[in-house]
């Protein structure tokens, strides 16, 4: 994982807000990932979707999954309880 | 395709099905089956459906207009919920497996299901197929208690009840208490210990057979339990059953193209499995009532058929017009 305050991240983050934003506070897993895959299939191709989970099963469950399928987890940070994932649709 | 409008009176069918006699595979042993195909949406699990739905009703869990009842399934539990739940006043969704087939996906969406499918890949914690739509189903209906509610038929009592109460009675009173062999196949094993514990009671001396496929098996519906693990809702009573017979893909399909040559019937892959373990017991025996359960007709099973080559494409259409006891169902089946 690249550090938050790395150049190159800060100037990602300027350049690419992501396109969509889901919040699956409240759910739990696997239906975080569920609803993770659902809106990257709706996404094209090199957009971004920010994802807010808070079941700490989400952290192991929607990294996985993005590794797996090909995608890229641009960014990945812990705000309080909050689990806040940046996913990059690869392919 | 257009969707058929369900009537409430579709409700006052379920059960009572017809037990004919096998005749051609009858002699001082009589072979009877009971055709649940000719409940209302097509399958024995409208007994299930409709006992779990009544169950929670009664139990005050269920808000007309409000609840949502989630099930995971991969067949005709999904098909029988979403009919009799739809007519009872409750929005219906449903986890299946994306494999599953496109048959059942189309009747489920006609019905007026909202359908998950659910990948082998999505929860690294929990197995492949089923697996992932329970455990799916049960994290949705975790997150929104005051919404959703799972019935859950592989630990509901009321899937027992329904057999318990129906299926087991109606038996007993079409064999004029003469059963002395019940033989069916094992999924939740609600049908197998809700007819063996009634009937049990009404003669100790009967016995029950519990039929399971080979493992890596073709037939919906069924668990082996060498591979799966057996529901809580089975184990509970485990001890009703006397004997256990497992059946190969290859006899199941052989049975169920030979019930449509014998007896124009045009069976589930579930019913041949069956019906296969029930000429083995026939064989034993010098004289009886043996009693089996058809869980469902042949309709839904066109690209399984013709892709494990038990009936070519032309022989599955001379079957859908020779088969006798086919009911009209409330939905349309894609044949191809």
């Amino acid at each position: 994982m690249r550090n938050i305050d790395d150049s190159e991240d800060l100037v990602l983050a300027e350049a690419a807000a992501p396109t969509k934003t889901i919040d699956v506070r409240g759910l739990f897993c696997p239906e975080p990932v569920f609803r993770t895959k659902i809106e990257i299939d709706r996404l094209g191709i090199g957009n971004l979707l920010k994802v807010v989970a808070d079941d700490p099963e989400a952290e192991e469950d929607i990294s996985r999954w993005v590794k797996r399928n090909g995608h890229e987890l641009v960014n990945f940070a812990k705000e309080g309880k909050d689990l806040v994932f940046v996913i990059k649709k690869v392919k | 395709m257009a969707t058929k409008t369900l009537s409430a009176k579709l409700l006052e069918r379920i059960g009572n099905t017809p037990l004919i006699e096998l005749k051609s595979y009858s002699d001082k042993v009589k072979i009877f089956a009971k055709l649940e195909w000719c409940n209302p949406f097509g399958s024995v699990k409208d007994r299930a459906a409709y006992w779990m739905v009544k169950d929670a009703e009664k139990k005050g869990v269920l808000k007309k207009g409000k609840s949502i009842i989630i099930e995971p399934t991969s067949g005709n539990t999904g098909i029988a919920l979403t009919g009799i739940a739809k007519l009872m006043g409750y929005e219906v969704e449903i986890v299946i497996p994306e494999k599953v087939s496109k048959e059942t996906k189309v009747i489920l969406a006609n019905l007026g299901a909202k359908l998950y499918e659910t990948s082998d890949d999505l929860c690294p914690r929990v197995g492949v197929g089923t697996d992932q739509s329970i455990s799916l189903a049960s994290a949705m209906a975790r997150g929104r208690p005051e919404i959703y509610y799972m019935p859950n038929q592989y630990e509901n009592e009321a899937n027992f009840m329904a057999h318990y109460e129906s299926t087991g009675p109606e038996i007993w009173e079409q064999t004029n208490g003469k059963v002395t062999h019940f033989i069916t196949g094992a999924g939740t094993g609600g049908t197998i210990t809700g007819v063996s514990a009634f009937l049990k009671e009404k003669n100790r001396n009967i016995r029950t057979i519990a039929v399971q496929p080979q493992k890596q098996h073709l037939i919906q519906g069924l668990r082996n339990y060498e591979e799966s693990d057996m529901p809580p809702l089975f184990k509970r009573r485990q001890q009703t059953v006397d004997e256990w017979y497992t059946i190969t893909n290859e006899e199941s399909f052989k049975a169920a193209k030979e019930l449509f040559e014998k007896e124009k019937l045009l069976v589930g892959p579930s019913s041949g499995c069956v019906m296969a373990a029930a000429q083995k017991v026939k064989s034993k025996l010098n004289e009886g009532v043996v009693v089996v359960i058809f869980a469902d007709d042949g309709r839904k099973f066109r690209s399984l058929y013709t892709s494990q080559g038990v009936f070519t494409d032309s022989e599955f259409d001379k079957a859908l017009r020779e088969a006798r006891t086919l009911t009209e169902l409330p939905f349309d089946v894609i044949s191809k």
